[in-house]
């Protein structure tokens, strides 16, 4: 599914968020939302998720064509896995992963079987076999992401939305889970949208980087035509600080 | 004093920690809150069922064989059977709205929440005599359709949601502020609606919380006594409440069954006390 946004600005208080934001992700694409910590692009993610609405003029989203912007959160179901994983604490893994399906209208939910094989073939997915009856407080950070990424990714969304996902992480199983990632999209090509500060994470997971600094989108471009066509100074001078 | 302060480590089979205070003052400081304590709190509790019982079980009983006195417990029941459904609504309603969003006039909420904190009981009692009572501001229109608010039912519920709508709130807000909403976003954007939401993950991440409200609320709500007396006009076997009637009976000096019926105002106290212990001790687990 493809994302379409379009003249996107948001303020909180007299604070401009984001400027005007033109962005179109294509189908089955992954992206990378970078830029320093207040650009707005954890906020143009959860617009698009629909968590926050846009200032109202003539801002609008579309999903594959369909006009989303009015339309809320539980509506426009995508897939979203937050920084600090966000996970319901009193239920226990499985239930985690099977809370999206269990909310679904009668009619169209599976049956409690259907929903035990979703449930038992996404923990094989994530590694986590044997785990459905813990607490997410008796995992690791790197095993509650991979449960948050499976909750989402249970009702099957159209698109994935990652806010920071590895940002709570340590350095070695942030690798692994990127490498994991990657291989995970490269199979299943659900389009996918990550907002990361981490310019090594952006090159190395995306096909397509957003460089985003106060509200403003500086350059989309590859990995490749970014490192080598900078538009300007900030580009150049955020990717080169990093890289040092 | 040295010898004092020199003994006390050797005491303590425990490592003695920086900030710890020697014997003596410990001695002090712990002699003298449980002294105030069992002086304040624990000798009226043992007055009361030590008066109680004065004439034996068959004294105790007897002071509730009596119309008035089982009137007095209905009415308190079904006072607190309208109070706490509502007020346990009212707090959910207002925490949620507090810790949710950002309006102009939080702030202001927030105190109005605190209100009957700080407003004595009584004058709580007199605003609905002046809203409602025959010369009140509705007074006259009220009689016009024949409805009784004050010295009535109607009366004794009102001033007695205002005297106990802080507790739920109260103990809510924060708690609901500081657990964020993080886990209420993930369950949208998984398509759980409003009240999948609600009933699904925000209710089993306050229950104990809520659950402490509630027990809170229920109590006060047995034992106002200020509102509901300038309110309820004191009549037997219609508007006293136990606590009221409590009253009555100590003033005609009828002390055995005054202090019966206290001893059941008392032993609410206690069962609260337990169950805010319990309830405490498992959102402090949770």
């Amino acid at each position: 599914m493809s994302i379409h946004i379009h003249q996107i600005s948001k303020s909180f208080g007299s604070f401009q968020a984001l400027k005007n934001v033109d962005l179109e992700v294509k189908t089955g694409e992954l992206v990378a939302l970078l830029g320093p910590s207040g650009s707005g692009k954890t906020t143009l993610l959860r617009i698009i998720a629909g968590l926050e609405f846009a200032d109202a003029g003539e801002g609008s989203i579309q999903f594959h064509g369909t006009d989303v912007t009015n339309r809320s959160a539980y509506e426009r179901k995508a897939g979203f896995v937050f920084q600090n994983y966000a996970l319901f604490n009193h239920m226990t893994v499985a239930e985690n992963i099977a809370f999206g399906l269990r909310v679904m209208p009668r009619a169209t939910r599976p049956d409690r079987e259907e929903i035990d094989k979703a449930v038992t073939e996404l923990l094989r997915r994530i590694a986590l076999e044997g785990y459905g009856d813990r607490h997410p407080s008796q995992l690791s950070g790197g095993q509650k992401q991979r449960v948050a990424l499976a909750r989402a990714l249970a009702v099957g969304p159209q698109v994935l939305l990652l806010d920071e996902p590895f940002g709570a992480l340590d350095a070695k199983v942030r690798k692994t889970l990127r490498k994991w990632l990657r291989q995970f999209h490269n199979e299943t090509k659900v389009t996918t949208l990550f907002v990361t500060h981490d310019q090594d994470e952006a090159f190395e997971l995306a096909d397509r980087v957003v460089v985003l600094h106060e509200g403003d989108i500086q350059q989309i471009g590859s990995p490749q035509q970014l490192r080598e066509h900078p538009k300007n100074e900030f580009v150049a001078d955020f990717l080169d600080c990093v890289m040092i | 004093m040295a010898a004092i302060i020199d003994i006390a480590p050797a005491h303590s089979s425990r490592p003695r920690k920086a900030t710890s205070d020697s014997l003596f003052s410990r001695v002090l400081i712990i002699g003298t809150a449980v002294g105030f304590m069992g002086l304040m709190f624990v000798l009226p509790l043992v007055v009361i069922f030590q008066e109680a019982f004065r004439k034996g079980w068959e004294g105790f009983i007897e002071a509730f064989d009596d119309r008035a006195t089982m009137h007095a417990i209905w009415l308190t029941l079904k006072v607190a059977a309208i109070t706490v459904p509502l007020n346990t609504l009212f707090g959910l309603a207002a925490a949620w709205c507090v810790s949710r969003f950002q309006f102009r006039g939080k702030r202001f909420l927030t105190s109005l929440i605190e209100l009957p904190l700080w407003v004595s009981p009584v004058i709580a009692g007199m605003v609905y005599v002046l809203l409602f009572g025959a010369q009140g501001l509705f007074g006259p229109a009220l009689k016009e359709h024949g409805i009784k608010i004050i010295f009535a039912l109607p009366g004794i519920v009102l001033s007695t949601i205002f005297v106990t709508f802080t507790f739920v709130a109260r103990i809510l807000a924060p708690q609901m502020e500081a657990q964020g909403q993080a886990e209420e976003e993930a369950a949208m954007t998984l398509g759980a609606n409003g009240f999948q939401m609600f009933w699904r993950v925000t209710l089993p991440k306050i229950k104990w919380g809520l659950l402490y409200g509630i027990i809170l609320c229920n109590a006060r709500s047995m034992g106002e006594f200020g509102a509901v007396s300038v309110v309820s006009g004191h009549i037997r076997n219609k508007t006293n409440t136990v606590p009221l009637h409590i009253e009555v009976l100590y003033n005609e000096y009828q002390f055995v069954p005054a202090f019966a019926v206290a001893s059941m105002l008392a032993l609410l106290a206690l069962v609260t006390l337990i169950l805010k212990t319990l309830t405490t001790t498992r959102r402090g687990a949770a």
